[in-house]
């Protein structure tokens, strides 16, 4: 309607072969075979070095010095690291972050020196022997006090630090972003409103968890030449960090390599650069040779990016009809002691506070906190499942206040395509009512169901979701796409097979347009020398933006397919088509060429010479209608966002009265994928995004102690789900209302899944026991006591 | 992963000789048995010891036998073996019950149930169960043998009455027909230490061993709530009566995992559906053991 | 200290020291690499390996404790073909970043070998020591299912 969306790709046939089918897995085989080679799998020789971190175990200290005499002379060490070495900041949106420590450490477990030794053992005995010195200040642990007034200054130099053009840092202060969005009337819709419900929501800080612990080997060669192996979720911009980063050291991106085999498992927590640049930055001391550093879980839970926590103040104004008139959404995100990359998380949600719905007025602020802890980053939803407890929480209390069923209430307000968004632009095509009503069906909304065990009560909970994608508005992916002389085919691209699928959804769309089966088509992990670009395997773009240049590729290589054909054989490229894995005419029937035969070789003419020769082929997308412009004071003017993917979770949970556990006994989960090239693994993306959603609501629950060092960085205290932590029946439910620019009309659900979990768990516990909790975790302690409060009155 | 101080190793062929070793090192060496607590202290740098004695090649200390009532447990038995013994499903099958909540099946192939005992953590799982029967520690040290009944067994904050140089040989418990249950509060369902624990064991003529574990120092008995049931038929008023007295015996504190106020109401609730479960279960009925109570 | 340990079939005799952690042995030494390094504590599950046939958290295993066992990780599993367990996990899409993976094969395994009918509950508790942050579990158990019905989906 306001935009042209660019691209779309035909097939030969109506019918669909590859796309919507549940392909088997192509990293499958090496996954269950053990053949699978993640990065700390990888050999590196004798020569291999180990590096170990030494941390600061305070959350706001001044170092006043580091000795590290002693441990230089241990046995086994190369070099000893501080933040002398590498006195330079970086950042990916911000540069507000150093390598190591330089004056200030600003959280518990920032590093402030590394040992280089010849083994694991002998550099981690040998950071024992560091003597840091540092005169302790008061720390700043919430972001509420982090905004007084008198509030200390994490940042002084916040002023002075680069970033991108649509964030708007507050120098003088903590608040290292404030996205505002103004839009209408509030005040006076408040004014007018039939009702209107305030409330403060509060979620805290969450762990990612990916098994797989952060880690990368690094090798600065004799030629000067870095080549960084990580388990990250963004190869492109790693190097692009990394040679910014280490620019002041006279690196440019050519000489800069990164590898990325096999990722296990990333939710955000590999995106960017967290512990990367420590292995990148220490080899450039040890020519020649290649050093391994390994997080141990300890510091994967405090030293790599966390889930930021957020004090939530919402106020929401309807009528009696039950229409939304106003919303007030007020974020104060504790963002941690460095938020390069987190502060576009604060951006994001700021950008979508409203939920999605309609709502003509809008005074929505999102403002990015520095506290002193650990940095808050991208994970899994991005800022939208923080946001959302509060608004679907709120959005089930308005509804009971006016009489009005939640369900029929999400229904009436629930945005759909070409209505306006926060800043202005409209809303994509999206199935929003179709998932509501498909989630109410599912879980029998409307009918209350009796408990058979006198200890339990069953509740039921909905709540919608959607998030769109957060990147810069030129975030771009490529793709280069090779024959082979038996027919099959090399995809080379940059977006990483984190788990989710990805090189299959990419080989399942360059099967269809070229016919050749999935089983015969390879998709490389990346190597940034070999493979083309991708900005990052994060928002849940890849299938969308990856998948349209893999799209593009194909296409081309069909086009130059049929142009050889077309060059020997005079056949019109209209007339020409693929099917299983050969070129075939509508104008001659009796035409074959197997691919195979010529996607090398080329094909010989009568007179003995050749046409033709390898076919290769690249694609490249980059959205051309997005922009980040916008009004610093009310955010309007932009198209920031390129599409939202909506949906609806719903559950059936049977709460103990006397010890608040919680089952799931059922829960339903809808979501518009627009197309499911693989619907398995678009399940596979429900029932896990599920899960992990639940367990944030449920169990996952991270503490500081009033110094601000974590107190439960391992799995036996901060509990991730086990098999049986798991609904005993998840109902996952697809819809395709066709995103029109996506490949195959596809468009992300990556993090979606996960995003509705905690609202309609409290939403399903206030159904059962009559308890709204309004903090997050809703632990069966929090539901136990709070219902045994109003139980004695 | 990697354990930063090293240490000597040694692996005796009889308990005697590992008695003899431990003698020859006294504060500096520690017992390896199943290894699922000792490795992850090591890895820590919780202990250092400068000597470990691996156990696990001395013979006989595998076994689970039966003499009458009296159940022989070698100290090397697991709890995989627990649970996978026909002479525990049929004469105890609280041990199995209990032992089926502990960590996951790759430990428990490993942890043995001695070492549970032994490294005595408040919240160590076979404690409250053990205090439950007339349960005995044997040990030989370099004086020789030596009995322990399980009542003297837990000393203080993961104090033992065992002395530097005894090796546990095995336990013997009674078991005479009886019903049991380990109720323990966990954050979810998936594995996790205990956070307040009940163990009851149900004997013919009403009588009862009460023992909690996670709320206090050590497992322990209370002889209160057990001379409030003794001799007298369950029924509504006399659980309410001993419910009301939980608060008084337990001492839970406040930490990462619970709060001591969450502990106590779960203690009430697992010792009021608790006594009808064990009850039911010496009279053949009741929950199949295994069987989560909360 | 010299151990001589099989893995997957084949004899070693190597020289550890007593502080030597078994999963680093079979990693860097033995060049086994499918047992993975999770949490370092026994709580993820991913360092599993069979020992003697049963399941063991490598991680809290010294390699001296080993001599003379025998040990079979996925790598031994898979040598000759894949097993039906395997190719279920494979057609079913049961995993999704794989780190998890071979530690799960092994978990279901031995299982699958114990006890040859499963209910739901008892492929939980078999899989409850393996921490998989991606999948949910769901499809991980219907695989291990199906493979005990005798590879009927």
């Amino acid at each position: 309607m306001t935009t042209t969306f660019p691209f779309e790709a035909e097939t030969d046939s109506d019918e669909l072969k590859t796309v919507g089918t549940g392909a088997v897995r192509i990293d499958g085989l090496d996954k269950i075979s053990g053949a699978a080679e993640f990065v700390d799998d990888m050999d590196f020789g004798p020569g291999l070095l180990h590096a170990a971190i030494v941390e600061s175990p305070h959350a706001y200290a001044r170092i006043v010095s580091i000795d590290t005499t002693e441990a230089e002379n241990a046995k086994g060490v190369v070099r000893v690291v501080t933040g002398k070495d590498f006195p330079y900041k970086f950042g990916m949106y911000m540069e507000d972050r150093y390598i190591f420590a330089q004056d200030h450490v600003r959280f518990v477990g920032e590093q402030v020196a590394g040992v280089i030794a010849r083994s694991h053992r002998e550099a981690v005995q040998a950071a024992k022997l560091i003597k840091v010195e540092y005169e302790v200040l008061e720390p700043l642990l919430d972001p509420k006090s982090a905004v007084a007034d008198d509030a200390d200054l994490i940042h002084p130099d916040l002023g002075s630090y680069t970033h991108v053009p649509w964030f708007f840092p507050k120098a003088d202060t903590n608040i290292a972003h404030w996205r505002k969005i103004r839009k209408g009337d509030t005040e006076t819709a408040f004014a007018e409103a039939d009702f209107v419900l305030e409330d403060t929501y509060t979620v805290p800080r969450y762990a990612h968890c990916a098994i797989e612990p952060h880690v990368t080997v690094s090798k600065l060669d004799h030629a000067d030449r870095l080549t960084v192996w990580t388990a990250s979720q963004s190869p492109h911009t790693q190097r692009h960090l990394f040679a910014e980063a280490l620019a002041p050291l006279g690196f440019t991106h050519k000489d800069v390599r990164v590898i990325t085999p096999y990722v296990g498992g990333g939710f955000g927590g590999k995106a960017g650069v967290s512990m990367e640049i420590l292995g990148a930055a220490m080899a450039t001391l040890v020519k020649g040779r290649p050093v391994k550093l390994r997080f141990t879980r300890e510091q994967e839970f405090y030293n790599t990016y966390q889930r930021q926590g957020v004090v939530a103040e919402l106020k929401i104004g309807v009528m009696n009809d039950g229409t939304i008139t106003a919303v007030e959404h007020k974020l104060y995100w504790d963002a941690g002691a460095y938020v390069e990359y987190g502060a576009n998380v604060v951006n994001a949600a700021g950008l979508s506070a409203t939920g999605p719905y309609r709502v003509p007025n809008i005074s929505n602020d999102s403002l990015c906190i520095y506290t002193n802890l650990p940095p808050g980053g991208p994970y899994r939803g991005f800022g939208y499942s923080e946001f959302h407890f509060g608004l679907e929480s709120h959005m089930d209390r308005i509804a009971e206040a006016i009489g009005m069923d939640p369900v029929e209430f999400r229904r009436k307000n629930a945005i759909v395509e070409g209505d306006e968004l926060s800043y202005g632009a409209h809303m994509n095509p999206s199935g929003m009512i179709e998932a509501i009503d498909r989630v109410a069906e599912a879980i029998n909304w409307g009918v209350e169901e009796e408990s058979e065990n006198p200890n339990t009560v069953i509740g039921k909970g909905v709540a919608c979701f959607w998030k769109a994608p957060a990147m810069p508005p030129n975030a771009s992916s490529a793709s280069f796409l090779k024959f082979n002389e038996d027919g099959s085919i090399n995809i080379t691209v940059s977006g990483m097979e984190l788990g989710q699928g990805y090189l299959t959804v990419m080989a399942q769309i360059a099967s269809e347009i070229l016919t050749v089966p999935v089983e015969k088509i390879r998709v490389e992990t990346p190597d940034t020398d070999r493979n083309p670009y991708e900005w990052q395997t994060v928002a849940s773009h890849v299938t969308w933006s990856s998948g349209l240049a893999v799209e593009k590729a194909a296409v081309e290589a069909r086009a130059k397919i049929f142009d050889v054909i077309h060059q020997v054989y005079g056949y019109e490229d209209d007339s020409l088509y693929l099917e299983n894995e050969a070129v075939r005419c509508t104008t001659d029937p009796e035409f074959v060429k197997p691919l195979r035969d010529f996607v090398i070789d080329g094909i010989q003419t009568e007179e003995g010479t050749w046409r033709g020769g390898p076919i290769i082929a690249s694609g490249k997308f980059m959205p051309e209608f997005t922009n980040a412009n916008s009004d610093p004071e009310t955010g309007q003017g932009g198209h920031p966002n390129v599409h939202y993917t909506v949906g609806c979770t719903g559950v059936v949970a049977e709460i103990d009265k006397d010890t608040g556990r919680v089952w799931v006994r059922k829960a339903a989960l809808a979501v518009d994928a627009g197309r499911a090239i693989n619907p398995d693994l678009v399940k596979g993306q429900i029932v896990g995004g599920l899960v992990q959603g639940l367990a944030t609501v449920l169990y996952e629950d991270m503490r500081f102690d009033e110094g601000g060092k974590m107190l439960n960085p391992n799995f036996t205290d901060y509990k991730i789900p086990t098999a049986f932590d798991i609904p005993d029946e998840v109902i996952p439910i697809i819809v395709e209302v066709p995103q029109p620019d996506g490949p195959f009309g596809a468009r992300g659900v990556g993090e979606h899944t996960m995003i509705a979990a905690a609202p309609v768990i409290a939403n399903a516990v206030y159904n059962a026991l009559g308890i709204r909790i309004k903090s997050m975790p809703v632990t069966q302690e929090k539901i136990a006591m709070s219902y045994l409060e109003t139980r004695s009155g | 992963m990697v354990i930063a101080k090293e240490f000597e190793y040694q692996r005796p062929s009889t308990i005697e000789e590992a008695a003899q070793i431990l003698a020859g090192h006294p504060g500096s060496a520690r017992v390896l048995a199943g290894g699922t607590d000792l490795v992850a202290w090591l890895r820590d740098d919780a202990v250092a010891p400068d000597l470990v004695v691996d156990i696990k090649a001395i013979p006989d200390l595998h076994d689970i036998s039966l003499e009458g009532d009296i159940l022989h447990l070698g100290s090397l038995v697991t709890f995989s073996d627990l649970i996978n013994s026909d002479i525990v499903h049929e004469r105890a099958p609280l041990l199995a019950e209990m032992a089926e909540t502990v960590a996951s099946t790759g430990i428990r192939n490993r942890a043995t149930m001695v070492g549970n005992i032994c490294s005595a953590v408040p919240s160590c799982d076979a404690g409250p169960v053990l205090l439950g029967y007339d349960t005995t520690v044997h040990l030989i040290g370099s004086a020789g043998a030596r009995s322990i009944d399980i009542n003297d067994w837990f000393v203080g904050l993961r104090e033992t009455a065992r002395t530097g140089d005894e090796i546990v040989s095995h336990l013997t418990m009674q078991v005479p027909p009886h019903g049991g249950v380990y109720v323990k509060l966990m954050r979810y369902a998936g594995e996790d230490l205990a956070q307040a624990a009940v163990g009851i064991v149900a004997y013919p003529g009403d009588q009862y061993r009460v023992a909690f574990g996670a709320v206090a120092p050590k497992p322990f008995r209370s002889a209160r709530i057990e001379n409030a049931l003794q001799g007298k038929p369950l029924d509504e008023a006399l659980i309410a009566e001993v419910v009301a007295m939980v608060a008084d015996e337990i001492r839970p504190i406040d930490d990462i995992r619970a709060t001591a106020a969450y502990r106590t109401r779960i203690c009430e609730v697992m010792l009021e559906r608790g006594l009808p479960a064990a009850r039911d279960r010496l009279n053949g009925i009741g929950p199949a053991y295994g069987t989560r109570l909360i | 200290m010299e151990v001589t340990v099989k893995v997957n079939g084949e004899r070693w005799d190597i020289d550890v020291a007593p502080a030597d952690v078994l999963l680093d042995v079979l990693r860097e030494r033995i060049g086994v690499k499918s047992p993975k390094i999770g949490c370092e504590r026994g709580d993820c599950g991913s360092c599993t390996i069979l020992l003697d046939g049963k399941t063991v958290r490598s991680c809290l295993v010294l390699a001296v404790e080993v001599d003379g066992q025998e040990i079979t990780t996925v790598e031994g599993i898979s040598y000759e073909s894949l097993s039906q367990l395997q190719n279920l996990f494979l057609s079913n899409n049961a995993f999704q970043c794989g780190f998890c993976a071979p530690a799960i094969v092994l978990s279901a395994t031995e299982l699958l070998d114990n006890n040859p009918n499963p209910t739901r509950h008892d492929v939980q508790e078999a899989l409850a020591g393996n921490l998989c942050r991606c999948t949910g579990y769901e499809p991980i158990i219907e695989a291990v299912l199906a493979a005990a019905r005798g590879g009927a989906k």
